[in-house]
């Protein structure tokens, strides 16, 4: 497979997981492109969180593989998946309580430093630093916590903490985008602010991938769904065709007078 | 770059006074002063690798004892000319830590902790029982460091020595930890799961901080072992780890200003208080480290920002832990 500029930056063929007798992913293939928004969705124990996991680089798939701008990255390590320019959110914030704002987000810059440790002890990182230190407070300011920036990170909201999330995770400069979950435990409002700023992130040119349960959130932002059930993709296509597929209503809510809700945009 | 020159100036107005002291001290209190010194460059590093990258780890005097062992072999039993043998101390120092490292710091908390013991203790062991080459439990005595340029170093001369060590130690972790480094450290100690997924190899940060502070605690070793021209197993016991320990936690873990306060307060209060309480303060120690452990976790320095926070707002110079 090539990685042609119109290739996908992200595609799986055949990823497959077993835990034991239990097929997690099966023969799972997926594309993702610049730009675009895919959300992966599906009930619980569908596969998405290990899929998510595969090519985060938490652990290695059974068989087939993940392929980053046409090289293979399945099995890589979470350092060197995110040396490469995949970054992730986690979906139960983890900051580095004791870091301000600022250096958890300069920590998702860690790969973008450029000098080594000799740099560092005779003086010559300065630049490199406060380069960082600006493209990081961008970072902030782009995510909407530039008036919390002197804020002790365990004083920030749930919200907030996963704007934080974001923005250390944008200060690698990722060509893709892994949200995990991201809407999970927000208000209403912050679920909005935080639609735009996944829309912002795809409008720079930086593939997402979303995980998540909340199809309000998810089917109006998503360019692209693909939908899994016991570990088998049954649907991908537009939100709009999703919605209205039969065998997405009836995996994802078992009961087809359910199917009204979930067209009225309700939550499952 | 204005900011930085009153840095610089602080700098040089540092080694300007930790130099003239030595001349104005007597000879008993000038002993006290150059071995206050070595162990604020000890903890120094100490607190960069349990308060900073958050390995705890209990071989730093092993380290230290590895450097004077390593310069004094190798310069009067092995012929090897001083300068040579000071860095070859020092190299072997960073070579062995390395060797402890990459299995070691694959170990967390309480086993890194057991693990870098038994290396302590096997060290103590190795030293007492190294017959004719480290002099076995009376260790290596009477030898003398050669003039330098045609110059005998004084007592009060090779304070000098330690002022140097002292600054060049600090100097190398301030700036280590105020750079992509520092920052990778605490954020593997935070939470290394987050730290490996923004590209932080977890596993390289760890060998380095551990390496690196192992391989000053060494050049610290190096230094001390012509202090008083003799070494011997008895100075590099185990029990000195915890009293580096009880330094940095009374200081304030991750704080470099407080592991030199800690370190200034528990070296010179068995001088202070030995007219009051005679041999008992041991249990002064204790008192002090329950105390802060129960009351004030963040040690004089979170008192000293509680202090600051109350003139007027001025932030921490450095980072919180």
């Amino acid at each position: 497979m090539s990685a042609g500029p119109n290739g996908p930056l992200l595609a799986a063929r055949g990823l497959t997981k077993r835990f034991g007798g239990l097929v997690a992913v099966d023969a799972l293939d997926f594309e993702l492109s610049p730009g675009e928004i895919l959300g992966l969705i599906g009930p619980n124990g569908a596969g998405k969180t290990t899929t998510f996991n595969m090519i985060a680089g938490a652990f290695a798939p059974t068989s087939g593989e993940i392929r980053f701008a046409g090289e293979r990255i399945e099995g890589q390590p979470p350092h060197e998946i995110a040396r490469r320019g995949i970054m992730r959110t986690f979906q139960h914030n983890m900051p580095f309580a004791s870091l301000s704002i600022t250096d958890n987000v300069l920590v998702g810059a860690h790969t973008k430093f450029r000098g080594g440790l000799g740099a560092v002890l005779v003086g010559a990182a300065r630049r490199d630093e406060a380069e960082n230190r600006r493209r990081a407070e961008e970072m902030i300011s782009f995510v909407g916590l530039g008036d919390q920036i002197r804020t002790p990170v365990t004083t920030l909201s749930f919200g907030q903490g996963r704007l934080l999330e974001v923005a250390r995770a944008l200060a690698g400069e990722p060509k893709v985008m892994l949200f995990d979950e991201p809407a999970a435990g927000l208000t209403p409002s912050e679920c909005e602010r935080l639609s735009g700023i996944i829309r912002g992130i795809a409008e720079r040119g930086i593939a997402v991938l979303l995980i998540e349960h909340d199809m309000r959130f998810l089917l109006p932002l998503a360019h692209r769904v693909v939908v899994l059930n016991f570990g088998k993709k049954i649907a991908d296509g537009t939100p709009e065709k999703i919605r209205d597929d039969p065998a997405v209503v009836g995996a994802y809510l078992g009961e087809p007078t359910a199917a009204g809700r979930l067209v009225a945009g309700g939550r499952p | 770059m204005l900011g930085r020159m009153p840095q610089a100036l602080s700098w040089v107005a540092a080694a300007a006074a930790l130099s003239v002291i030595p001349y104005l001290l007597t000879s008993y209190h000038l002993d006290v002063y150059r071995l206050l010194l070595l162990w604020i460059a000890l903890a120094l590093g100490y607190n960069f690798l349990f308060g900073v990258a958050g390995q705890i780890a209990f071989s730093h005097f092993a380290f230290y004892g590895v450097g004077a062992y390593g310069v004094v072999i190798l310069w009067s039993k092995l012929g090897v000319p001083l300068p040579l043998a000071a860095a070859g101390a020092v190299a072997i120092c960073a070579a062995l830590a390395f060797v402890v490292a990459v299995p070691a710091t694959r170990l967390e908390g309480f086993y890194l902790a057991l693990a870098t013991l038994a290396f302590g203790q096997l060290f103590i062991v190795m030293i007492t029982e190294g017959g004719d080459l480290t002099g076995a439990a009376a260790g290596i005595q009477r030898y003398a460091l050669p003039p330098i340029f045609g110059h005998k170093l004084t007592a009060a001369d090779y304070a000098l020595v330690i002022v140097a060590l002292l600054l060049c130690t600090f100097a190398i972790l301030w700036r280590l930890d105020r750079s992509w480094f520092g920052r990778a450290c605490r954020a593997v100690r935070d939470n290394s799961t987050s730290a490996a997924a923004m590209g932080v190899d977890v596993a390289r940060i760890k060998i380095a901080a551990f390496t690196l502070t192992s391989t000053l605690a060494g050049a610290a070793g190096v230094v001390y072992a012509f202090l008083g021209n003799g070494i011997a197993p008895t100075t590099f016991d185990v029990n000195f780890s915890f009293q580096l320990l009880f330094m940095i936690i009374v200081g304030g873990l991750g704080r470099h200003l407080g592991a030199i306060l800690g370190t200034i307060l528990l070296y010179l209060a068995p001088f202070v208080l030995e007219p009051y309480v005679g041999h008992h303060h041991p249990l002064v120690y204790g008192l002090l480290m329950l105390g802060v452990i129960l009351f004030q976790r963040e040690g004089l320095m979170g008192i000293l920002d509680a202090v600051r926070r109350r003139l007027g707002g001025v932030r921490p110079v450095e980072q919180a832990p």
